[in-house]
């Protein structure tokens, strides 16, 4: 089940809601639960037995690891429950891709797995991952009782598409919350918020990009409306599935950690990469960077730590060579500006912030492409080595019948409208009439993405995949 | 952030629409089918282990439930005017409005589907009409597009490579050229069709080019309910529908018309079908594999074979003074390998009259 979807948002969300808070406090995490299970199973029947197997091993070796005073045999524990997690997710995610590669460079023909990719099954492994590990560390107590545990994995806002959420961060929350009409009103408004950014804007700018991808008239201006389009495409799509997880996270009494920071004002792909999937970022620092020595090793070897956790970050994203070279381009990236770029760019800001959208706007080309060959393909194109045509009539089209949309993106992505706001909320007056809009402008968005969400049938989540 | 009575509001408000809003989807009767958009509209889905397992139950749920949600055209009407009015975007779902008119986005020139259309035509060329003497005419129905898309910025097929195209590909037939006689208000507003009361002087311009007069003593009756045409319910806004008309006359009133799909006789205006989802259908009954259209009173014992798609049925009965039968074929519909089951091809006048539509999306030609 999408969140983006007429029997999430009126059928799944109303029952569930209802059963939560009427429920006791001590069977609200098993009405949580259960409703996680009907939610991931609605979309994955057959998954939900893998899902429960991965929390039931990681409860059970968190438990052991707990509970062993022997280093050696927590040190043992904890490396069962690592293969355990990494072999299911690279049985499910990478065999094939890995088999594939394996035949094309031995002239074997090993047969493929061809398994469905479980949904979310990055998200939830890298969590059962980080909490065996912060009991290893002793960092956590280990979670005993596993209707908690499987909550904290399985919980529905942030089950198939993050934020990772450390169970550090929310192990007291899951043994006590409260919930309060401040949480409920700042849940719906995120939620709303997330909603209106997936199915106005990410899903509108999607068909722009579907125009180009079927067009059979590519032209360099449609190669630059393609680019714009995937840069705020998949930014509206993560960052609104974020703030939708975070606002129903809010609305059932946690507070999970924000996933965005308007990554494209950074002035640096360095800023960027703090900016964009922050839960993802600390995850790879505090569980393979630091590990691996971080920085503080010799200089050859720091870049090599980069490089390779930036290897394993293309990977996280997909089981193809080019989100490989995607993660490697970016390992790249942070390794010159650590070494040259970083004083240079925080002296000129200016072409410091184009530097960094241009190289996102090529990068998101190679993220969003089937393959590298087509994405060096638009690459070459948008820089007129294509021999393509400036314009057609089908690209000045959709200039016009998306320039709107695109600037509203591109204001959108900036931290404008939320200055504003903070400007209107410091003003009594004007205060006092937003706090009265407010609700009345997301009643209106709601009624407006619902509207959309009849009328089309275009709602992909693009992390979904991972 | 907010007061109190902020959190309140929203909590109402918000919490209002989504409880309402599932009660009443809950307790709605659910309708059979849209109107707007002429389609049936998806029902309860059958809960079976397989369906739950293999995903499918949830996947027709999603559908039911965007089908049978409350006030759903009013939704898909605020989604057009949010599209258009707030996003600027030019069109709803392929369809755009300009001058009053709804048109669909219909681009490129797909040569290989005009090519796939001149082959088939070519097939019925070289199986029924090689060498016996027949004239053949072609002749290409623009959509409305031609006049729409370069006024309004609108991308657009290119019409005159598809006329040159397939006029290149058809050196047995002698093409008519009818743009000279059509112009947009020869078009339905809301629909893809041509008006039949407007293409009367096209009609007897091809009829002339046959070698035939056009229909005589023409008499324009209207329709008495308003007609929502096909690219009303696509766009979702809410132009004023259209009202049909169809040429009547004495001629026409003393022809019949039999539709071999059934076995039966017709009326050349169904005028219940006038009231129906499709009013189109009103000329010779709409979608029809094969008829005939027979004039007792007929001058000549000519005849006519029409290969055509759906204008064909509008302009039919304004071809019908000079022929004695007309037999209209629509080889999307019948195979062209079984024709001679019915027709004795000998000594006609054959048409082939398309519209720019279907050629530059000739998949559905058999």
């Amino acid at each position: 089940m999408v969140f983006s979807s007429i029997s999430f948002l009126y059928y799944f969300i109303p029952s569930v809601v209802l059963l939560y808070f009427l429920s006791p406090d001590r069977f609200k995490n098993s009405v949580l639960l259960l409703a996680s299970l009907f939610f991931y199973g609605w979309g994955e029947p057959r998954y939900v037995i893998l899902m429960l197997a991965t929390i039931t091993q990681g409860y059970v070796f968190g438990i052991l690891i707990g509970r062993s005073h022997n280093r050696k045999r927590s040190k043992i524990f904890l490396t069962a429950s690592v293969l355990c997690s990494l072999a299911t997710l690279g049985c499910f995610k990478y065999a094939d891709f890995f088999i594939e590669n394996f035949n094309r460079v031995t002239g074997l023909s090993l047969p493929l797995l061809r398994l469905a990719l479980p949904i979310g099954i990055s998200f939830y492994t890298f969590q059962i991952l980080s909490y065996v590990v912060d009991v290893y560390r002793r960092q956590v107590p280990a979670q005993k009782n596993y209707i908690d545990l499987a909550v904290y994995v399985a919980m529905f806002p942030q089950l198939i598409a993050g934020p990772i959420v450390r169970y550090s961060h929310i192990a007291g929350q899951l043994k006590g919350r409260s919930h309060s009409l401040e949480d409920a009103a700042a849940g719906i408004r995120r939620f709303l918020t997330g909603l209106s950014k997936k199915v106005l804007l990410a899903d509108t700018l999607g068909q722009l990009a579907e125009a180009f991808r079927v067009t059979k008239e590519q032209s360099v201006l449609f190669c630059w409306l393609y680019a714009a389009a995937i840069l705020l495409q998949i930014y509206f799509d993560f960052s609104g599935y974020s703030d939708m997880a975070i606002g129903l996270g809010r609305l059932f009494g946690f507070r999970f950690p924000e996933n965005f920071n308007y990554p494209y004002i950074s002035g640096s792909i360095t800023e960027f990469w703090r900016r964009w999937h922050m839960s993802l970022g600390s995850w790879f620092r505090d569980y393979l960077y630091i590990p691996l020595g971080g920085n503080r090793v010799s200089r050859p070897r720091w870049f090599c730590n980069i490089l390779l956790v930036w290897l394993a970050t293309g990977l996280w994203h997909g089981a193809a060579w080019n989100f490989v070279l995607w993660g490697l381009m970016f390992g790249a990236l942070l390794v010159l500006e650590k070494q040259w770029l970083l004083p240079w760019l925080k002296r000129h800001p200016v072409p410091g912030h184009f530097y960094v959208l241009l190289l996102i706007t090529v990068s998101f080309v190679l993220f969003d492409s089937p393959d590298i060959s087509s994405a060096c393909s638009v690459v070459v194109s948008m820089f007129g080595g294509g021999k393509l045509p400036l314009v057609t009539t089908e690209s000045l089209y959709y200039l016009k019948s998306y320039g709107i949309l695109l600037a509203a993106g591109l204001i959108g992505a900036t931290p404008l409208l939320s200055w504003i706001r903070k400007k209107i909320q410091a003003c009594g007056r004007a205060a006092r009439i937003w706090n009265g809009a407010e609700p009345v402008l997301l009643a209106g968005l709601l009624a407006v993405c619902t509207a959309f969400l009849i009328d089309g049938s275009f709602h992909p989540f693009l992390y979904f995949r991972f | 952030m907010g007061g109190k009575g902020n959190h309140i509001l929203m909590v109402i408000l918000i919490g209002g629409m989504l409880f309402g809003f599932c009660l009443w989807s809950l307790l709605k009767a659910p309708d059979r089918e849209s109107l707007t958009e002429r389609r049936q509209l998806s029902a309860f889905p059958e809960m079976t282990k397989e369906a739950v397992l293999s995903g499918r139950f949830m996947n027709d749920f999603e559908n039911y439930a965007l089908d049978q949600f409350p006030l759903r055209d009013s939704f898909r009407s605020v989604k057009a005017m949010v599209s258009r009015y707030g996003m600027g975007q030019k069109d709803n779902n392929g369809v755009y409005l300009q001058d009053g008119y709804l048109a669909k986005l219909d681009y490129p020139l797909n040569e290989q589907s005009v090519s796939y259309a001149a082959r088939r035509f070519a097939y019925l060329y070289d199986r029924y009409l090689a060498g016996k003497n027949m004239k053949i005419y072609l002749s290409v129905v623009p959509d409305k597009g031609y006049f729409l898309a370069e006024a309004g910025g609108y991308p657009a097929m290119d019409y005159r490579a598809l006329f040159h195209s397939l006029q290149a590909q058809m050196p047995y037939a002698e093409y008519i050229d009818l743009l000279p006689y059509l112009e947009l208000s020869d078009y339905y507003r809301t629909d893809s069709h041509w008006r039949q009361e407007k293409i009367i002087p096209a009609a007897e311009y091809l009829a002339g080019r046959m070698g035939a007069s056009g229909l005589r003593d023409i008499q324009i009756v209207s329709l008495d309910c308003p007609f929502y045409g096909v690219y009303y319910g696509q766009m979702a806004l809410t132009p004023e529908p259209d009202q049909i008309f169809y040429a009547d006359s004495p001629t026409l009133r003393a022809c019949s018309v039999y539709d071999y799909e059934t076995g039966s006789w017709l009326p050349v205006y169904d005028l219940e079908k006038g009231t129906e989802r499709d009013p189109y259908q009103l000329f010779l009954s709409g979608s029809r594999p094969l008829l005939t259209l027979e004039n007792p009173n007929a001058k000549t014992k000519r005849e006519l074979i029409l290969f055509r798609d759906s204008f064909g049925s509008a302009i039919a009965p304004l071809l019908a003074e000079s022929y004695q039968k007309i037999t209209l074929v629509d080889i999307r519909y019948v195979s062209p390998e079984i024709l001679d089951k019915w027709i004795c091809f000998q000594d006609q006048d054959i048409l082939f009259l398309y519209s720019a539509s279907v050629l530059n999306d000739s998949v559905t030609i058999k």
